[in-house]
C-alpha cells in the first residue's frame, strides 16, 4: 500500500531526511522510533505533503496506493488527506482550533470529503464521538477544546482522522504529552480502531516500549507476587492483523528494520542494541545506566562516512570512510546480534 | 561534546540579521549622517544660523539660481537655510534623544514595578497610565506646555510626559510574561532578591519591544517638536527648529518654497529613516528566538 | 556537615490551598493543589514522589524550594522551621535546598553566559572573591562534564542534555543538601537521559546530596530512587521503600500507574488495570477517597471518608479495601 524509496528532504544544506526506504503493506503496524534529530517527524510530514519551502522534498519512490504522491496536483492531494491518508499529531490542543467547537471540527472532513449535511452529518459525527470513546457525546459535541482534557482533546483528533475511514492513519507521537493512564487508553483505542477498520497505522514514537507494546500477543504476564486482577479487567489485546514491525531511525536514516519482538530480543545495529541498553530496566541494579556518549550529528557535523560513527562503540576504518546501506533491514557494516 | 554555533555572543547574531535588512541599513547609514551633520553643526555650518543678512533674503539655493555662498538660500529674514538646518537638527535629534530618556527609564522602572507587585501596586499604576493615555499625545503636551510656559526645556518634558504610559505598559506585559519563566524562578530558588530579579533576571529578556519603542517614540517626538513648534508653543525664535521654520515660512509656498519644502523634506527624511531602523531593529530583535532553535 | 542519619527535610501535613475566582458573582473556589503531604528524607537518599498532572508534585516542588509558604502543615529543614526562621536564617536554608527543572530550554536566562549563570547564587549567597568563584564555577563545570570554553558561551548554543548539566551545575555550585528535582529528565531523548541520569547518581555518590526526584516515568523511578511516594490529587496515597513497591503494589492506584507503564520485555509486564475516565478536576474534587470514583475496588464507605495512611505490608498506603 506504501512504499518510499530513498526519500530525502534538504532545508538548505541540511539534509533532515537522508535517504528512508519504507514499505507498509495494508492493514499493517508499522512503529517508527527515533530520538530528536531523527528525522521522523519530516518524514511523515513529506509524506502527506506538509513541507513547505525552504525545505525540499525528493524521493526515487513515493507511492500510496499505486499512486505518485510526490506528482499530485494540489486539488488531487487535498482529496486524499484527511481521506484515504490521515495525521493525528502530538499536542491536541495546539493542533486543534482553539475558535471553533470540537463537533465543527470533526465535522469539515466529513463535509469536505464525504459530503454530508444537516442531520447525517450529526449522526455521523456523534457516532464518531461514541467510536472514540468520549462519554456524554452530544454535550461533548458543542464544546471547545480548551474545556476538555488532553486525552479528550486527543480523542477528538482522532475522530477526525478517522472520520472517512482512511487507509493509512499516521500518529506522530499521539501519547507523549499525556498522562501515562491516559496513555494507555489512548494506545489502546488507536489498536482497536486499527483492528476494527483494517487500516494501516503508523506510529511515531521515541519511546520503544510503546512500540514493543503494540504487538502484545500473549496475555500479560503477572510480576511474581502482584495481587491477581480483580473482577472485569480487560482482556489481553489481540495482535494486530498483518503483524507489527519497527524501523529505527537516527539522523534522517532508518537504521534497522524488523517484525516486533524480534527486533527488540535481538538487535543488530548498533545503535538499535544501545538505545536498550539505555532504558533503566535493563540495568536494574546496577548503579549506572549504559549510556551512549555523544549527541546525534546535527547541521554542522555530519560525519562523511556512517552517521554513527562517531558515537558506535563498534567503529571500524571502513565506517569512517562510506555509508553502509540498508541491507537485510539493517544498516551496518558490521552487524552484530548483541543478546539485550 | 561540542556546542553547535560559531556565533559567539547575541550582539553578534542581532548584527547580522539587522543588516540583512537592506532599508534598515541603508536608513541607519542616512540617520548615521544626520546626527553626525547634526553634531558636528557649529563647526560645519557655514554661517550662524540667527544671523540676518537684510540684503540677501528669499534668496533661492545654489540649484535654482542662487550662489555658493548660502547652498539652501535664505528664509525670509535674510538667514542662512542650511545652518538654520544643521542647528534645527541639533535641536530636534537632541530634544528626541532627552525626552526618550526621560520618558523611558521612570516608565520601565514603573513598568517593572508593577509587574513585580501584581496585588497593590499594578492596579494604581496602570490606572494612572491610562488616564494619561486618555489624551492625544499632541494635546496633552499643548497642555503641559500651557502650564510650563514654551521653550526647549519644557518641550522636552511635555514629549516625555506623553510618552512615558506606553513604556510601562510595555514594560509590564513583557515584565509578567518573563516573571513566570522557570529560569527566573531558577534565580529566586537561588536567593535573587526582587532588585536582582527586575534588572538583571527579567529587565533584559524585556528589551526587544522596549527598543523598538524607543526608536518609534524617538520619530515620534521629532514630529511632535516640529507640531510644537509650528504652533508656536515649542522652541522659541529666533532658535533655529524645523517646525519653527515651517511655520515662519507658511505664507511664501508660492513665492520661495524652498524655505518650506526644505525643512519640510528633512523631518520626513529623518523620521522615514528612524522608522525604518525601528522596523529593522524590531525584525532583527524578535525572529532571533524563533531562529535559534 | 550532615552526619548520615541526620533527617535532612522532613514535611508534615504539607498543605497548599489556593483561591481561584470563578467569576463576578461566585463565590471563590479554593483548589486544593496539595493536601496534607507528610515524609522524611535523609542525607544521600533519593525520594522519588510519582503522579499525573493535578497531583500536586509541582506545588510540592514550589514548597520545597521555599518559593511559597505552606497554607498548613510544617516544612523542617536540617532541623530548622521553615515557617517560623527570621528572614537571615531562611536565606541560608535556601542554600540548602536547590532545584533542577524540567524544561531545559526555558530554565536558563537566554541573556547570560553560561559563567554568568553559575556566577549568581555565588554571587547572592558566599562572600567569595572573583577568583575563587570562578575556580569553584571550572571544577564544579568539569565535574557536569562541560568545557572550560563552554562558560563563555550562551544557552541557545547547547543542546537540551547539556542544558540540563548546565542546569545541574547551578544547582549544586551551593553544595546544598537537598536537591528538588522536577522532572528533570523527562524532555530528554533515551540516550541522554541516560547519560544525564549518570550525572545525578555520580553527584549523589561524591556528595551525599539528597534528592526529591519528582517524575511521572516509573522505570526512571525504579532507577533513581531509594523510597517512592504516589501522589494523587493532592495526597500521598502509597508512601515506603521503592523495591517493596514495585514488587507488591498495593494501593489500587499505583498498581493501575505500574500496569500502564508501556515495558519493553513482557517479562516486565504487569497485569493490566482499567481505570476508567479522567483526572477529576482540583475544583470539584470527589467526596471521600479522591481515587473512588475510578477505583476498580471502590465501596461505600469510600465515597464518604478520606482513608489516611495506615502502614501495611512494609509502607504506608491510604486506602480502605486493601
Amino acid at each position: 500500500m506504501l512504499s518510499i524509496r530513498n526519500l530525502r528532504v534538504q532545508f538548505g544544506r541540511f539534509p533532515a531526511v537522508d535517504g528512508v526506504d519504507l514499505d507498509l503493506a495494508a492493514g499493517e503496524l508499522l512503529g517508527i522510533v527515533g530520538e530528536s534529530g531523527s528525522g521522523k517527524s519530516v518524514t511523515m510530514l513529506a509524506l502527506m505533503g506538509l513541507i513547505d519551502a525552504p525545505g525540499v522534498v525528493s524521493a526515487d519512490k513515493l507511492e500510496f496506493q499505486g499512486r505518485d504522491l510526490l506528482k499530485l496536483s494540489p486539488r488531487e492531494r487535498r482529496a486524499l488527506i484527511g481521506a484515504d491518508l490521515a495525521m493525528v499529531f502530538q499536542d491536541a490542543l495546539t493542533s486543534l482550533n482553539p475558535s471553533y467547537t470540537v463537533g465543527f471540527q470533526i465535522a469539515e472532513s466529513l463535509k469536505a470529503h464525504r459530503g454530508l449535511r444537516g442531520a447525517a452529518l450529526e449522526a455521523r459525527v456523534l457516532e464518531l464521538l461514541e467510536l472514540v470513546e468520549i462519554p456524554d457525546p452530544r454535550r461533548r459535541f458543542k464544546a471547545y477544546p480548551h474545556e476538555l482534557s488532553g486525552g479528550m482533546n486527543q480523542r477528538v483528533m482522532i475522530a477526525m482522522a478517522i472520520a472517512c475511514e482512511p487507509r493509512l492513519l499516521i500518529a506522530d507521537e499521539p501519547t507523549t504529552a499525556l498522562d501515562v493512564t491516559i496513555q494507555a487508553q489512548i494506545m489502546d483505542l488507536l489498536l482497536r480502531l486499527q483492528r476494527e477498520q483494517g487500516m494501516g497505522l503508523i506510529m511515531i514514537t521515541h519511546d520503544l516500549a510503546v512500540v514493543a507494546e503494540m504487538a502484545r500477543s500473549e496475555p500479560p504476564r503477572g510480576t511474581p507476587g502482584a495481587p491477581l486482577p480483580p473482577e472485569g479487567a480487560a482482556p489481553p489485546r489481540e495482535r494486530p492483523v498483518g503483524g507489527a514491525r519497527v524501523a529505527v531511525m537516527y539522523a534522517g536514516q532508518v537504521v534497522e528494520t524488523g517484525p516486533v519482538p524480534d527486533l527488540f530480543e535481538l538487535p543488530r545495529h548498533p545503535y538499535t542494541q544501545a538505545l536498550l541498553a539505555a532504558i533503566p530496566e535493563h540495568s536494574r541494579g546496577a548503579a549506572r545506566l549504559a549510556a551512549l556518549p555523544g549527541i546525534v550529528p546535527g547541521a554542522q557535523d555530519r560525519p562523511a562516512g556512517c552517521l554513527l560513527s562517531p558515537r558506535c562503540p563498534r567503529v571500524q576504518p571502513r565506517c569512517v570512510a562510506g555509508r553502509p546501506l540498508l541491507e537485510q533491514g539493517v544498516r551496518c557494516f558490521f552487524p552484530g546480534s548483541a543478546h539485550v | 561534546m561540542s556546542a553547535e554555533s560559531s556565533l559567539p555572543s547575541p550582539a553578534r547574531e542581532f548584527w547580522s540579521g539587522f543588516a540583512a535588512n537592506r532599508g534598515a541599513l541603508a536608513a541607519l547609514v542616512f540617520f548615521g549622517g544626520v546626527a553626525l551633520a547634526a553634531l558636528l553643526a557649529p563647526w560645519i555650518a557655514p554661517h550662524d544660523p540667527v544671523e540676518q543678512y537684510r540684503t540677501q533674503m528669499l534668496v533661492p539655493p545654489v540649484w535654482d539660481g542662487g550662489s555658493w555662498r548660502f547652498i539652501f538660500g535664505t528664509d525670509e529674514l535674510g538667514r542662512d537655510l542650511l545652518s538654520r538646518l544643521l542647528h534645527g537638527g541639533r535641536v530636534s535629534l537632541g530634544i528626541g534623544l532627552a525626552s526618550v530618556l526621560l520618558s523611558m527609564i521612570p516608565g520601565v522602572i514603573l513598568g517593572l514595578m508593577a509587574a513585580f507587585h501584581q496585588r497593590w501596586l499594578s492596579p494604581v499604576v496602570m490606572r494612572a497610565m491610562d488616564i494619561m493615555l486618555a489624551l492625544p499625545g499632541l494635546l496633552l503636551a499643548i497642555c503641559v506646555i500651557t502650564v510650563l510656559g514654551p521653550g526647549l526645556v519644557n518641550t522636552v518634558i511635555a514629549i516625555a510626559i506623553g510618552a512615558l504610559p506606553g513604556y510601562t505598559r510595555l514594560a509590564r506585559a513583557a515584565a509578567l510574561a518573563e516573571i513566570e519563566r522557570e529560569y527566573v524562578v531558577a534565580s529566586r530558588v537561588a536567593g535573587a532578591g526582587t532588585l536582582r530579579l527586575m534588572f538583571v533576571a527579567v529587565l533584559p529578556n524585556c528589551l526587544a519591544p522596549l527598543i523598538v519603542n524607543a526608536t518609534l517614540s524617538f520619530s515620534a517626538a521629532i514630529l511632535e517638536t516640529a507640531g510644537l513648534g509650528f504652533l508656536g508653543l515649542g522652541v522659541q525664535a529666533p532658535m533655529a527648529e524645523w517646525g519653527g521654520m515651517l511655520s515662519s515660512a507658511r505664507d511664501y509656498i508660492q513665492r520661495a518654497p524652498w524655505v518650506v519644502t526644505l525643512p519640510g523634506l528633512t523631518i520626513l527624511a529623518t523620521v522615514l529613516s528612524v522608522n525604518l531602523m525601528g522596523d529593522g531593529l524590531r525584525d532583527a530583535l524578535d525572529p532571533k528566538l524563533k531562529r535559534v532553535s | 556537615m550532615f552526619d548520615d542519619e541526620q533527617v535532612l527535610l522532613r514535611a508534615q501535613d504539607l498543605a497548599r490551598h489556593y483561591k481561584v475566582s470563578q467569576g463576578l458573582f461566585k463565590p471563590k473556589a479554593t483548589v486544593k493543589a496539595l493536601d496534607g503531604v507528610s515524609f522524611s528524607l535523609k542525607r544521600g537518599r533519593t525520594l522519588a514522589v510519582v503522579g499525573e498532572s493535578g497531583c500536586g508534585k509541582s506545588t510540592l516542588a514550589r514548597q520545597l524550594t521555599l518559593i511559597e509558604p505552606p497554607s498548613a502543615g510544617s516544612l523542617e529543614i536540617a532541623g530548622v522551621d521553615a515557617a517560623s526562621a527570621p528572614k537571615d536564617m531562611l536565606k541560608g536554608l535556601r542554600r540548602q535546598v536547590q532545584m533542577v527543572f524540567q524544561n531545559p530550554f526555558a530554565s536558563l536566562n537566554p541573556r547570560r553566559s553560561i559563567a554568568a549563570t553559575l556566577d549568581e547564587p555565588l554571587l547572592i549567597n558566599t562572600s567569595l572573591g572573583k577568583a575563587e568563584r570562578r575556580e569553584r564555577i571550572e571544577a564544579l563545570a568539569a565535574k557536569v562534564g562541560l568545557r572550560s570554553e563552554h562558560l563563555r558561551r550562551y544557552p541557545h548554543m547547547f543542546s537540551g542534555g547539556q542544558r540540563q548539566r548546565i542546569a545541574i551545575a547551578r544547582a549544586m555550585i551551593l553544595n546544598p543538601g537537598i536537591v528538588v528535582a522536577d522532572e528533570p529528565v523527562s524532555a530528554l531523548d533515551l540516550s541522554i537521559q541516560a547519560q544525564i541520569l549518570n550525572l545525578f547518581m555520580d553527584l549523589q555518590a561524591e556528595y551525599r546530596t539528597a534528592y526529591v526526584f519528582i517524575s511521572h516515568n516509573l522505570s526512571v523511578v525504579e532507577h533513581v530512587a531509594d523510597e517512592l511516594m504516589v501522589m494523587y490529587l493532592g495526597r500521598a496515597v502509597e508512601v515506603g521503600d521503592k523495591t517493596t513497591i514495585y514488587a507488591r503494589p498495593l494501593h489500587p492506584y499505583t498498581q493501575a500507574l505500574m500496569s500502564a507503564t508501556p515495558a519493553l520485555r513482557a517479562a516486565d509486564r504487569r497485569q493490566r488495570i482499567v481505570i476508567k475516565g479522567e483526572l477529576p478536576s482540583p475544583l470539584n474534587p470527589p467526596s471521600g477517597c479522591a481515587f473512588h470514583k475510578r477505583c476498580p475496588l471502590a465501596e461505600a464507605r469510600c465515597s464518604a471518608e478520606p482513608p489516611l495512611l495506615r502502614t501495611v505490608d512494609e509502607r504506608q498506603v491510604a486506602c480502605h479495601v486493601i
